[in-house]
């Protein structure tokens, strides 16, 4: 087996590589194929994939790269939706190797991890310290490095942000193969410029675009703003502008009491106006008891998938609405009174509805949710079709009429399809199931529609998956050349050689 | 008419579990308790049979500490009309415990009784039908079907490789196998409903252990495993020691 794995490093294209013999490198197709593919089934290809084992390492594999020009694409645990992930040559760094819980502070409410601990795994430590960290993407699966990298969100997003809200400090591996540590609000733009000292005492200015974002949940580009954090542009960044190889974030005390009901309708329109009125009780309202951290919609396809899983779903259902409220003890009664208000208010079954009785019934609820999910995912393996989905998120008060005519649209195609979403957000999974070559392409063209559909109301193309590598030209129409102009140059500032994660964001002509 | 249903408080089967001070019990410390999984079909089947007959009266009855109260009161916010604490802080062995329900059931003067078919934490899958023997009913187990037409009963019950239709009267003891039913939510007014109901508390009819649990232990836990490598160059070496060291082939 030792000869067999020289002859790996003999091979190797990073001759630096030979002096870190305890390294993992691997490049036999089978052993190397996880890394060549995400969860959007978007296919790559590289030369090897190497598994360093500290951030020296990283150091030492990136300045190589600088030095031969060879490509790097960094991979987190692969559950992207956006081919983010997948390599179009090069090499592949796997952060698998570094993945410890460094620190839980319980008192000071922060923890200290490396980038590929499982998020489930962290939320699972942290719940025996009794404490708890809000971001959720659906899939827990994924590595917190990555969750960063995408800014990911979840349902409790509605409640406590993006990622982005958690992240104290980072340590980032940039693309020339300095390190950079940052600590929120230690560094801020000035006149839309932002100095940032790296560990060898460089200092890197970097111009920050002028686009402005929309006001919306939002993962698409570069985060920025004329006073920005400088820790905010590396959240989301994608992995465009370094590797991030240490995090410390902001954890919470664990809610002790959690309401927890998954609500049915007959008809879509008291479902939707229910999450409004929600919505306006839960934000900016401090007096209001019902306080959701969770608000997410299910259409009536969404339930004919789950039906089988969970039989308890009314047959005659025509939307259902998961909801999480977290309670202080003493308003308990209060507070389900008030619910029981709302929900007949807007002709929710409240006999058919499902309420948590204990945490394991509350857990069986976030299954149901992600269900959702992964039996799409399930669905379009079986059958060897292709999915078209949208992350899309919108201006609250132009959310009926946005989802009104996504719908319309697609059910004028003839394509079969499944909505759910973030609607606590005014974020739409509109998820379009095409039966053939055709009614993919038709599908394709639909999906263009509601992106500029979703711009054109103020909304975005992206409110958490990001960009990736299959939703550049939406990105380029949403904000214009001029601004991926501008993007590419934050880019070329910190990636000079052009070599990290080439290809998410902004296609690689823009960096020549 | 009364039916009754007999539930137990038992450790959810994805948590872990530890064995108390005394080697002899398992320590509550840290452990979520759940609803039997088996007793929330004999909850549905009461629930239903009583919607069906178009009246009657759900008692949900358990035997065991104050913590019992909980799956009481799950039952309760599922529809159960009323509980019962049979209630004793002391180790009860299965004889012992269908003592004690038998002699409550009989006081009620419920004809109809449904139990989980097993309770998932000693698995001894016996209490239904000994209390069934205590109190002179007819027993049908493992019960994937239910029907009562007056005072017959059919029922089809799950057996070895395949299914049984058996037929009795009333009065019957069932015990309730996964397939039987989906058991519902409780629902909102359900739960309110219940925390305000109160929970009688009893003593439960005094009963000899025939068991005695001299140990518990844990299993011992999995050796931790070996990577020889990643290609086909370590077969012969993987062969050698699952031969000689795991002695599996
Ligand atoms: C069923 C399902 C449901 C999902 N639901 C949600 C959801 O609700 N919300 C949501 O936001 N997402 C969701 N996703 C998408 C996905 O889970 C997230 O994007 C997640 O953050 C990706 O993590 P990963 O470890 O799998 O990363 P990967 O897919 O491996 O990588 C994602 C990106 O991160 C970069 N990266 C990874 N590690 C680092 C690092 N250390 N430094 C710099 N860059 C790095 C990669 O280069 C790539 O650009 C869902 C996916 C699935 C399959």
């Amino acid at each position: 087996m030792e000869g067999n794995n020289e002859k790996i490093r003999e091979r190797s294209l990073i001759p630096v590589l030979l002096s870190h013999h305890y390294m993992i490198i691997k490049n036999n197709p089978e052993e190397i194929q996880t890394y060549l593919v995400d969860a959007a089934n978007y296919k790559g290809f590289c030369e090897e994939v190497v598994f360093p084992e500290s951030e020296n390492d990283i150091i030492n594999i990136v300045k190589e790269a600088n030095k031969t020009g060879k490509k790097i694409t960094v991979a987190g645990n692969g559950t992207g939706l956006t081919g983010a992930r997948v390599p179009e040559g090069g090499i592949v760094i796997a952060t698998d190797k570094l993945n410890s819980i460094i620190n839980i502070d319980c008192d000071n409410q922060k923890a200290l991890v490396q980038p590929a601990v499982l998020l489930a795994d962290f939320q699972s430590e942290l719940k025996e310290k009794e404490l708890f960290y809000p971001p959720d993407p659906t899939e827990t699966n994924c590595f917190i490095g990555a969750t960063i990298a995408t800014n990911a969100s979840g349902a409790r997003t509605f409640k406590y942000g993006p990622t982005r809200n958690f992240v104290n400090k980072l340590n980032v591996i940039l693309p020339t193969g300095e390190i950079l540590s940052i600590e929120r609000g230690k560094n801020f733009a000035e006149d839309n410029k932002l100095t940032l000292l790296t560990g060898t005492g460089s200092e890197i200015i970097v111009n920050v675009p002028k686009y402005k974002m929309p006001g919306t949940k939002h993962s698409a580009g570069y985060y920025v703003n004329p006073r920005m954090d400088a820790i905010d542009l590396f959240i989301g960044a994608e992995g465009t502008l370094g590797i991030i190889t240490e995090v410390e974030l902001k954890v919470l005390p664990l809610p002790q009491n959690v309401f927890s009901s998954v609500i049915f309708f007959s008809n879509e329109d008291d479902a939707l106006s229910f999450i409004s009125a929600v919505r306006n009780k839960s934000k900016d309202n401090p007096e209001s008891i019902i306080d959701a951290s969770a608000l997410e919609y299910f259409d009536e396809r969404a339930l004919k998938f789950l039906i089988d899983d969970f039989p308890n779903i009314p047959a005659e259902a025509k939307a259902a609405v998961w909801l999480e409220n977290e309670f202080e003890k003493k308003d308990e009664e209060i507070l389900y009174n008030k619910w029981i208000e709302l929900i007949e208010k807007f002709n929710g079954d409240i006999d058919n509805a499902w309420f948590a009785f204990d945490n394991v019934e509350r857990k069986s609820f976030q299954d149901f949710r992600h269900a959702v999910s992964w039996k799409v995912s399930e669905y379009l393996v079986k059958n060897n079709l292709k999915k078209v989905g949208t992350d899309t998120a919108v201006p609250h008060e132009k959310f009926k009429e946005f989802y009104y005519s996504c719908k319309d649209l697609v059910e004028n195609a003839g394509i079969d399809y499944i909505a759910y979403g973030h609607f606590g957000d005014s974020h739409l999974h509109l998820n379009m199931l095409p039966k053939s070559e055709n009614e993919y392409s038709a599908a394709k063209e639909l999906y263009a529609d509601i992106c500029r559909l979703s711009v054109s109301l103020g909304g975005t193309i992206s409110a958490e998956h990001g960009i990736g590598k299959l939703k550049r030209e939406y990105l380029l129409e949403m904000y214009g050349e001029k601004y991926i102009i501008e993007m590419a140059k934050v880019k070329k500032m910190l990636d000079p050689n052009s070599i990290m994660n080439i290809g998410n964001i902004f296609s690689e002509e823009y960096l020549k | 008419m009364k039916i009754a249903v007999c539930v137990s408080h038992v450790p959810d089967t994805a948590t872990k579990v530890n064995v108390g001070a005394e080697g002899k019990s398992i320590d509550p410390n840290g452990v979520t308790y759940v609803v039997n999984p088996y007793d929330e079909f004999a909850i549905e089947e009461a629930l239903k049979t009583k919607e069906k007959i178009g009246d009657g009266e759900v008692v949900a009855i358990s035997v065991g500490p104050d913590a019992n109260k909980e799956t009481i009161r799950k039952a309760l916010a599922m529809g159960v009309d009323s509980g019962v604490l049979l209630k004793d802080d002391q180790f009860r062995d299965s004889a012992s415990v269908a003592k004690a329900l038998a002699e409550e059931i009989k006081a009620l003067g419920a004809e109809l009784v449904f139990f989980g078919k097993q309770a998932v934490d000693y698995d001894n899958s016996v209490v239904g039908q000994m209390t069934a023997e205590y109190l002179g009913y007819n027993c049908i187990s493992v019960v994937v079907d239910f029907k009562l037409d007056d005072r017959k009963v059919t029922c089809e019950r799950e057996i070895e490789g395949g299914k049984e239709i058996v037929s009795t009267t009333l009065p019957v003891v069932i015990t309730t196998q996964k397939g039987l039913n989906d058991p519902r939510y409780a629902s909102l007014k359900g739960i309110m409903a219940a925390k305000r109901k109160t929970i009688e508390e009893k003593q439960p009819a005094a009963a000899e252990n025939k068991v005695e649990i001299i140990k518990m232990k844990k299993p011992a836990s999995k050796q931790p495993g070996k990577v020889l490598g990643s290609d086909a160059t370590v077969v012969p070496e993987l062969v050698r020691l699952l031969r000689e060291e795991a002695k599996v082939i």
